[in-house]
């Protein structure tokens, strides 16, 4: 009887815990497009005033934040001081590729990001940037305004499904 | 002789890099690039030509690379070029867009001509111990730039004379990340970026300038700021566009600067790369 009590609190638990890391994962993915939208923030200000070249704004950016948003830009001002890449576009596909643990919600403004590099005059880079930058904000946004409810049902999933194993087990 | 040989091969294509790097790295002057053609090495007396054709996309691999994948930083496109950072210059051909008669940008690049920038110590000998102001002239690609370059850098080192250099194009002593890829002396201040004419007035104006050296002196603009430069008492080292003395003489943006006999002393380059000096007045 009591190995069945201590399988069925370590199956609660262990369900308890998966629900947690969603909820973890998802406050992280929250962060990371902020950390995003704060990077994209920091490129369009200097370039407006520095119109630094886009390898050294990369460089530069990437002091600026830290974590896997630091990785991508240190990574992408290196691809692209290699001069192999024909555009900046395949400069940060190459960066994915590498960098691994990004989220998807992520992987895609940077996507977008990377086609609207070294395309145009300044003008056109800026305005780029802030659409960008606007679809950072916009996702970021709706993972904050979802968050409670999110973070809720993980944990609630987590729990409920601990116990219906449990009871089937038992 | 200095050269920034390897920012001059990552502009290339990359099929072009090990046979280019292999035939050119010494001796070549020129790489030139034509769309369906194949890329032409030039030398001082002749010519080698690659076996595979350049394609459009080749050259907009080369304009993506010059401007390190940052159109905004190539403000020389303009006036139809992109200088690299090692100071090698890309000049531009193709299908410009124009605005107000200038050209606004090119629609698509079609040839290009990259121009190797190269530091040769010790060629301009004893001109650093003339004490007026001096002018370079000589037909396109004789190394006026790379004889003036070498005039400023003797001139600071054995003069210590403070010269501020007004480096438009970023060719006489261009940098990378903010370091200068060839010497120039410890009295030397380059002011780069920024036209000739505003550039002479912020040096009289902040760096109490002894000496103030630019390449290229073509327009009524420029001409008008070097006068002025000389009225308060600098020293001007310049080169021109011009064959020899007579067709100086000829030419009519250059009349107002030998009216007002700025410069005295006339550095003439041949096209053996050899030069003569001679007194204007």
């Amino acid at each position: 009887m009591s190995i069945k009590l201590i399988g069925a609190v370590f199956i609660v638990a262990g369900c308890i815990l998966s629900g947690s890391a969603f909820s973890f994962t998802y406050k992280k993915e929250e962060k990371l497009l902020y950390d995003l939208a704060h990077a994209l923030d920091y490129m369009s200000c200097d370039l407006e005033y520095r119109m630094s070249p886009l390898s050294d704004l990369c460089k530069k950016t990437s002091q600026q934040c830290d974590g896997v948003i630091c990785d991508v830009f240190a990574n992408l001002s290196a691809e692209l001081e290699q001069q192999i890449a024909p555009d900046a576009k395949r400069c940060m596909d190459a960066v994915l590729d590498k960098t691994h643990n990004i989220p998807s919600s992520c992987k895609t403004i940077l996507q977008e990001l990377g086609v609207s590099l070294g395309q145009f005059g300044i003008d056109g880079q800026l305005r780029g940037l802030e659409n960008v930058r606007n679809i950072c904000n916009m996702k970021a946004l709706s993972f904050t305004q979802n968050k409670d409810s999110k973070i809720r049902t993980y944990q609630t999933l987590g729990i409920c499904g601990g116990a219906a194993i449990t009871i089937l087990l038992i | 002789m200095q050269c920034c040989w390897q920012t001059f091969i990552n502009v290339l294509p990359i099929w072009m890099r090990q046979e280019v790097d292999r035939l050119g790295k010494d001796q070549m002057q020129e790489l030139r690039l034509r769309v369906d053609q194949p890329p032409e090495l030039v030398f001082q007396n002749e010519s080698k030509w690659l076996e595979r054709f350049v394609s459009q996309s080749d050259i907009d691999f080369c304009i993506n690379m010059a401007s390190k994948y940052s159109p905004w930083t190539s403000d020389g496109i303009q006036k139809g070029y992109i200088t690299i950072s090692g100071g090698h210059r890309i000049g531009l051909c193709g299908l410009c867009i124009t605005e107000g008669g200038s050209i606004k940008n090119y629609r698509a690049v079609t040839s290009v001509c990259i121009r190797v920038a190269r530091q040769i110590s010790n060629i301009s000998k004893r001109l650093y111990n003339l004490k007026d102001s001096v002018l370079i002239i000589g037909p396109p690609g004789v190394g006026k730039t790379t004889l003036m370059r070498d005039l400023i850098h003797q001139t600071s080192i054995h003069c210590y004379s403070h010269i501020v250099v007004v480096d438009e194009r970023g060719e006489l002593f261009p940098s990378t990340q903010a370091r200068f890829v060839f010497e120039r002396g410890a009295t030397t201040d380059i002011l780069c970026g920024c036209s000739k004419a505003s550039g002479i007035e912020i040096a009289l104006r902040t760096m109490n300038p002894q000496i103030i050296a630019v390449d290229e002196v073509t327009s009524p603009e420029d001409t008008a700021a070097v006068i002025n430069a000389a009225w308060c008492g600098v020293r001007l080292f310049a080169t021109a566009h011009a064959m020899d003395r007579q067709d100086l003489f000829k030419r009519r943006q250059y009349k107002k600067l030998l009216e007002e006999k700025i410069f005295t002393t006339l550095i003439t380059l041949h096209s053996d790369k050899t030069w003569q000096e001679d007194r204007l007045f």
